[in-house]
């Protein structure tokens, strides 16, 4: 039991620091966001620094790193609102490396790894919240492949992507499938989303794919779980500066003549703000250290960590906003941004409510950390 | 990064389980995995018990005859005493005057206290608390007036735990009045059978005197029963209450506790019902937060690195725990929570003679006979040990400055 990071990391983390304060400050935020919510150059930069091959194996040109590594690039990359999302890139490396055969992973990880290859999962459907299982999407075999018919939702930057990973229904059970952004067939429809970044519809019709993997839940639940882990990540990364934010603006802003931070009311606010972050970076920890278990402990802990995880972003966003008072309403402060980017991730990958769900129905007898 | 222990902890916890299991008396257990009245003499075997084999002094370094365990074999001792249902160490003799004597006190102070603090055989109270100093701790007025050869105390302590038990008792006094409020304040080690201590009992909400009053009428104390200098009590105090703080997140005992409500929320059937099923849920994910964060300060203290200033946190968080815990076991037994039967708390109790016969609990759910009085009595936690708004104070400054 440790919970040191190594040299090694830390020299990671800091990296990606100091290339989020010098390469993607505030403004340079609101220029993407204006531009769309998505920049392939600053992609490439992500790439240039490795990162996109964080998770790949050195064979395939990646650096070979691991759960705890991901989520130190990701809490700096929630800290600094950088919109590209590379959540997707580790759920395509991970599930990849986990389900495909060793031929896709040769032609599949290195694009990936390189950033040639922008990945997105595409899972949510219409009518099935976040139910993964509760899947619309058709699959039928059609000559030596497979030919998907398909209607996806909020695809990251889906409009962008050059490969997708699609779940389907292949002969009445769940599969996973590869389809390449020029197959045909296929359409996409982007919109910006609330925290800025992008989404996309996917349309799928009768459209060449690749098959994955036939057991599609098990590799959908491994891209859920290092989703979560990647959101919990983030957003520790993000109220970390919500926190500081809103620390600061106590002691500056004054009323009736005094630092608003003497107040014992606003003080016991920042209290209770403070010990949510430590719970959720807490389960932060666990989340990452979990995400190499055995699939049922995996996915119970993964669910404990998003429910916490949950509950604190939504706690310290809303606090953030109440306790800088008009300026927190305000577009020009980058309070809100913080606040829109923690309810955007409350609500990915399943939010606090059915993340509840989970855990009630796969309680046992014992409790605690290792139960 | 590694949330396993490592293979020498599994092997000391295993080590730590076996003994535990093998030596704690089955009476003793059963009463605590039931929350049933719990007598002097139960914890004061318990206490002998550890005390023969060296742990109920079970943090203390190797040169005062502690085990010199580390910060995890701590949590691993703690964890597996939790977790098999023993009590809870009274922890005013060997957590918290022993660290101060440790400490502060004279090698003639330590030889002559630390062993029967050691053993078991002798029970310490806390004389902190005084009528209207509540979590204001450097208020104490309980005074002591340095004569020839003795203190002469004057004055009153009260919410002391468990003093009716009490042998000794180590006691904030005033000592100096002439100065700011910290800086008068000694620290006192009275033997309580001494001329003019007088306790008494104060009946709690759940109807338990678990705390007292004391009075100190003209006591005579020698002047060797002073630990380290006149008026420099508070920075002891202030030791002693750092050692308070960081077990009070307790979160093995939550962790038991939240096994038992699993148990009462099948036996009382609410277990398949979604809405309370959720509240349970929504519990057990704060116990794994809450020992997540333990954990971490754990780490940090084995590691000396990234040192975590949170005791704060895990007061607040532990106790609030404690009460919700105690709250669902309450809502879960529904009306047969209610029947206040004290005898029904007692271990063995079979019924009432009604008409010649033994009648038993109502409903004949017996288990439900003390969830109520402890989800009264933990109301406490919230308040003692510094209150949790007093804690949001201590965060906060973390945070603000």
């Amino acid at each position: 039991m440790n919970f040191d990071f190594s040299d090694e990391q830390t020299q990671l983390q800091d990296a990606v620091r100091r290339w989020v304060d010098k390469s993607y400050p505030f403004t340079h935020y609101r220029t993407t966001v204006q531009a769309g919510g998505f920049s392939r150059a600053n992609y490439t930069q992500l790439a240039e620094l490795g990162l996109c091959g964080l998770l790949v194996a050195e064979d395939h040109g990646g650096l070979a790193m691991g759960a705890v590594e991901a989520m130190l690039v990701l809490q700096e990359l929630g800290a600094g609102l950088v919109l590209e999302p590379l959540t997707d890139t580790f759920i395509a490396s991970s599930v990849l490396a986990h389900f495909a055969v060793p031929q896709q992973q040769v032609q599949w990880l290195p694009g990936i790894a390189s950033g040639d290859t922008l990945p997105a999962l595409a899972w949510i459907e219409r009518g099935a919240r976040y139910n993964h299982t509760a899947c619309h999407a058709v699959a039928s075999a059609a000559g030596n492949g497979f030919v998907l018919t398909a209607s996806k939702s909020m695809v990251a930057a889906g409009d962008q992507a050059d490969a997708f990973l699609v779940s389907a229904m292949l002969d009445g059970r769940l599969a996973l499938f590869w389809v390449d952004r020029g197959a045909t067939g296929l359409s996409t429809r982007g919109y910006g989303l609330q925290d800025g970044s992008r989404g996309a519809d996917l349309t799928l019709t009768a459209t060449p794919a690749t098959l994955i993997t036939r057991d599609g839940t098990a590799a959908l639940e491994l891209a859920l779980d290092v989703g979560i882990a990647s959101v919990c990540a983030q957003g520790v990364g993000v109220m970390d500066r919500t926190l500081a934010l809103t620390a600061d603006y106590l002691n500056t802003r004054k009323q009736f003549g005094v630092a608003i931070g003497t107040f014992q009311a606003l003080r016991h606010r920042i209290a209770d703000m403070q010990m949510q972050l430590e719970l959720a970076r807490s389960m932060s920890y666990y989340a990452s250290l979990k995400l190499s278990a055995p699939p049922a402990e995996r996915r119970a802990a993964l669910a404990r960590a998003k429910v916490q995880l949950g509950q604190s972003m939504r706690y310290v966003g809303q606090q953030s906003v109440q306790l800088h008072g008009g300026i927190g309403v305000t577009d020009d402060y980058i309070g809100s941004h913080y606040f829109k980017k923690l309810t955007q991730l409350e609500l990915s990958f399943g939010d606090t409510m059915h993340h509840l769900g989970e855990v009630s129905a796969r309680m046992g007898d014992s409790a605690g950390v290792f139960a | 990064m590694d949330l396993a222990f490592t293979p020498e902890e599994e092997q000391f916890r295993s080590e730590v389980r076996a003994w535990v299991r093998a030596n704690l008396p089955a009476d003793i257990s059963h009463k605590v995995h039931n929350a049933l009245r719990l007598t002097r003499d139960d914890q004061q075997r318990w206490a002998r018990i550890l005390g023969k084999k060296g742990w109920l002094g079970y943090a203390w370094p190797t040169q005062f005859g502690g085990p010199g365990w580390n910060a995890v074999q701590k949590h691993l001792f703690e964890e597996e005493c939790a977790l098999v249902g023993a009590p809870r160490i009274v922890p005013f003799g060997p957590v918290m005057v022993a660290s101060v004597i440790m400490a502060f006190g004279s090698p003639e102070q330590q030889q002559r206290f630390l062993p029967g603090i050691a053993s078991g055989d002798v029970w310490w109270s806390q004389g902190y608390s005084e009528p209207g100093s509540g979590s204001d701790l450097a208020s104490v007025k309980c005074r002591a007036e340095r004569q020839t050869d003795h203190y002469l105390v004057n004055g009153q302590k009260t919410w002391t735990t468990l003093g009716q038990y009490g042998e000794w008792i180590f006691c904030l006094v005033r000592t100096d009045t002439d100065c700011k409020p910290q800086a008068g304040i000694s620290f006192l080690l009275i033997d309580m059978t001494s001329p003019g201590v007088t306790v008494r009992p104060i009946v709690l909400l759940d109807g338990e005197p678990e705390v007292n009053e004391v009075f100190f009428d003209n006591v005579k104390v020698p002047l060797n029963n002073l630990i380290g200098e006149e008026n420099k009590g508070w920075t002891y105090a202030k030791h002693l209450l750092s050692h308070e703080r960081t077990n009070i997140a307790d979160v093995n005992r939550a962790k038991r506790e939240l096994e038992r409500l699993k148990r009462i929320a099948k036996a009382e059937g609410v277990w398949d019902d979604t809405r309370f099923r959720d509240q349970i849920a929504l519990l057990e994910v704060d116990v794994v937060a809450l020992e997540m964060l333990v954990l971490r300060v754990l780490s940090a203290e084995k590691s000396g690195k990234n040192s975590l200033d949170i005791a704060g946190l895990l007061k607040i968080r532990g106790s609030e725990i404690q009460q919700r815990y105690a709250e669902l076991m309450m809502l879960a037994a529904g009306p047969f929570a209610l029947p206040l039967i004290r005898e029904a708390m007692d271990a063995g109790w079979q019924g009432d003679l009604v008409d010649g016969r033994l009648v038993g609990f109502p409903g004949d759910a017996l288990h439900c006979a003390p969830l109520a009085s402890t989800y009264f009595n933990l109301r406490k936690t919230t308040i003692y040990g510094g209150s949790n708004e007093v804690q949001r104070n201590i965060v906060a400054q973390t945070v603000l400055g």
